[in-house]
């Protein structure tokens, strides 16, 4: 407040102006505007230069058979009729699909399971707060996934603990078509800690009041998760479920590591971005790649829309 | 008035902006090259390896520009696993390096694609490089790359292995692949380690089980040189290693080929056998840290002379087509294969020498390993057939595609038939 009076005094106008004449005539000048354009340019550059333009670039790639090395040819809508019978594309959307559906409802249960417990307010929150955060920051890092590889590998910890309980075990987890994505469904539960935070988060939010009053009512433990905390914190749910399908969709780090860039055995952690990647970068085919990308970009957007649609039905805004 | 005032402003920070793009861009890109050959100028020089190559390399360098003064070296040094992505990258650009460690598996890649610089056109000199090692670097009538290092495919034994097991080591002149399966049997029986790892998308042996039935993995028209037939029998054939034990588990296999290879089956002893390129026998007894046996690969006939081996380029040293000091490149490409200060600190880390004065000059400054290196490479001469054509562009995806439709067939998810089928099939997709 009194910073504000200040201000207005060491403007030295002809007369005393209230802050809001002052505001008044400065947005007649445009000078705020021009002022506020000049701080934002390194944003607009960027903007332009590093977002829109190689969007636009590849929106038109896609359209091409661009080989990296040589000048594009124009091709009209021949990536696209590729994509339609390319088998390996296939099994890469089925792996996303799988990783995705099955990977980021578990990983957001767990991650409110943890989050509930949490917020029972027992000593040393901050200290399990940040325990339970590190894999998420550390979660998609190189070190992790090779860690994983050792993890899970023939000869790597499972197996060992495995042997020590008397159980014959030598397969490499990671090297086997039938388990290599859980494995990688597995290291995407375990980073939960960034959306459990947001869930901690919102959980603080909810009136206590709220349980008294149904504890009052003789609302059981469940009763107060269904009519309380669900429906007050669905509107966490729902930014937590967009963010992580989208994240998912995008996962590259770890299929990258632990496959060592292949996807996999037998193309079984060949992520999307895995095959764009190869077909971009190791194919030299980036017309394709690009066409690949747009795909991936309208497939999120289906369901970025699809989850907005249907959040009008099961997410309540309390206001 | 203000309307001016704001153009002004907004066309100085566009103006700014240019400045700084354009900044960046002669930063990124190739500079000096005064066009004078020799003369002054900078020329970067990129390569993927390891610490001791690292070392070498810059060492070398030093001594390159101490020789040549006015020449700058700028040393780009790399891991081969992002090395690709980056020069790929770089060469769209249009920012490659002057200089490029190049291999056989990309050099047509970027070569037919116009991304190289026919070397001989500005005096590359191999004139006192061995027999059969400047081809590797031709392609269509272009000497896109020069040999940098003598390489030749072997089957490497353990000895102590074959010793614990009680297995005789093969007379490597006579033996046969039936008898490379026998032996691998006989020792994964004896319980002391698995007998061989696996070769099924191992390209050299493939290439050498080919050549010795008359066909080749590629030939010229960007085709591949053997049939869906030809395909299934190598993969029955791996197929029965793989049930009579002689290899390690599909599972294993997979594991084993996304490790570094001081941590591979073969270097830490958990195999007896395995197909190692020849320079590598160095490294591998280094982390293996036991002595191993340089074999030739076997024959179907069980002759050494009817084997078909090659002397394959370790890598080859390769100049940017859109470099400004072309005569510049080439000088420190001919300087790095043929003078004695770059052979004195090289050594034969990059494969023994392809000139053969130079590798007989530094014989004796060689390490043991080395030198049991250089004198396979001699013995096997009289052996030697055609080099192999360079993988077309596309071919460098060969070891990836069969390995993935290998390994399929043997996780039992695919008959050899269908395995060899869609290995054919997306290859040759591959290659178009």
């Amino acid at each position: 407040m009194s910073a504000i009076s200040e201000l207005s005094k060491l403007g030295g106008g002809r007369k005393a102006l209230t802050p809001q004449e002052r505001a008044a005539r400065r947005k007649e000048n445009g000078r705020d505007n021009r002022a506020g354009y000049l701080f934002l340019l390194p944003w607009l550059v960027g903007l332009f230069v590093f977002t829109l333009g190689p969007m636009l670039a590849s929106l038109y790639l896609s359209l091409t058979d661009y080989a990296l090395l040589q000048p594009p040819n124009f091709l009209g809508l021949d990536n696209w009729q590729a994509m339609v019978t390319d088998s390996r594309l296939h099994q890469s959307l089925k792996v996303t699909f799988i990783y995705v559906f099955v990977g980021v409802p578990l990983q957001l249960a767990l991650a409110l399971g943890v989050a509930m417990l949490l917020d029972k307010g027992m000593r040393g929150l901050a200290f399990y707060r940040s325990v339970f955060y590190l894999p998420s920051m550390l979660g998609s890092s190189v070190a992790i996934a090779l860690l994983w590889r050792q993890i899970f590998g023939t000869t790597g910890l499972v197996n060992q603990i495995l042997q020590l309980l008397g159980v014959e075990a030598n397969t490499g987890y990671v090297s086997d078509p039938d388990t290599a994505l859980w494995t990688l469904i597995l290291l995407n539960v375990w980073t939960f800690g960034s959306p459990m935070v947001i869930f901690l988060a919102g959980l603080r939010q909810i009136p206590v009041m709220y349980y008294e009053a149904s504890s009052l009512d003789g609302a059981g433990r469940w009763r107060k998760f269904t009519q309380i905390t669900m429906p007050l914190l669905s509107p966490i749910v729902f930014f937590n479920l967009v963010l992580q399908i989208i994240n998912a969709f995008q996962s590259f780090t770890q299929a990258f590591v632990v496959s060592n860039g292949t996807g996999g055995p037998s193309d079984s952690t060949l992520f999307y971005t895995l095959y764009l990647y190869e077909q971009g970068f190791t194919r030299f085919n980036m017309g394709y790649a690009s066409a690949m990308g747009w795909l991936l970009l309208l497939i999120i957007a289906t369901f970025t829309a699809i989850n907005f649609f249907a959040s009008k039905y099961w997410v309540f805004y309390d206001d | 008035m203000e309307l001016s005032r704001r153009h002004i402003l907004a066309m100085g920070a566009l103006g700014a902006t240019g400045a700084t793009l354009a900044g960046c861009r002669r930063g990124g890109g190739n500079e000096g090259g005064s066009g004078e050959p020799g003369a002054s100028g900078t020329l970067q020089f990129t390569w993927w390896g390891n610490e001791v190559r690292n070392a070498n390399t810059t060492e070398a360098l030093d001594a390159y520009m101490e020789e040549n003064s006015g020449v700058t070296v700028e040393p780009q040094p790399g891991e081969w696993a992002s090395y690709w992505d980056r020069l790929a990258t770089q060469t769209a650009g249009g920012t490659a390096p002057d200089i490029i460690q190049m291999d056989m598996a990309y050099i047509s890649e970027y070569g037919q694609r116009g991304a190289l610089l026919d070397l001989a056109e500005y005096g590359a000199d191999t004139e006192n490089f061995i027999e059969g090692t400047v081809g590797s670097g031709i392609i269509e009538d272009t000497l896109y790359g020069v040999n940098a290092g003598i390489n030749t495919p072997t089957v490497m034994i353990n000895p102590e292995i074959f010793e614990a097991a009680g297995v005789d080591i093969p007379d490597d002149t006579t033996w046969t692949w039936e008898d490379w399966h026998d032996i691998a049997v006989a020792i994964s029986d004896s319980g002391e380690a698995i007998g061989s790892s696996a070769i099924i998308s191992n390209d050299a042996m493939f290439s050498a089980w080919l050549r010795q039935q008359g066909k080749e993995l590629f030939v010229e028209g960007n085709q591949i040189g053997f049939t869906v037939d030809d395909a299934r029998a190598w993969f029955g054939m791996q197929q029965q290693w793989s049930d009579d034990g002689a290899i390690p588990s599909a599972s294993q296999i997979e594991e084993d080929s996304s490790k570094p290879l001081d941590q591979q089956d073969f270097i830490v002893g958990r195999t007896a056998m395995s197909m190692i390129w020849s320079n590598q026998l160095e490294a591998v007894e280094t982390s293996g840290g036991s002595e191993r046996q340089l074999l030739r690969f076997p024959s179907i006939d069980g002759s050494a002379a009817q084997r078909m081996a090659w002397y394959k380029a370790s890598m080859l040293w390769s100049a940017s087509a859109t470099t400004e000091d072309p005569e510049g490149a080439v000088a420190l490409i001919n300087w790095w294969m043929n003078s004695m200060t770059a052979a004195e600190i090289e050594l034969a880390e990059r494969g023994i020498p392809p000139n053969g004065e130079i590798s007989a000059a530094i014989r004796p400054n060689l390490s043991g390993a080395q030198q049991r290196v250089s004198e396979f490479i001699e013995a096997i001469e009289p052996e030697l057939a055609d080099t192999p054509i360079a993988p077309p562009p596309g071919g460098g995806q060969f070891g990836t595609i069969m390995a993935r439709h290998g390994n399929d067939m043997l996780f039992g998810n695919a008959s050899a038939a269908d395995a060899a089928q869609q290995f054919v099939d997306e290859l040759t997709a591959a290659l178009a």
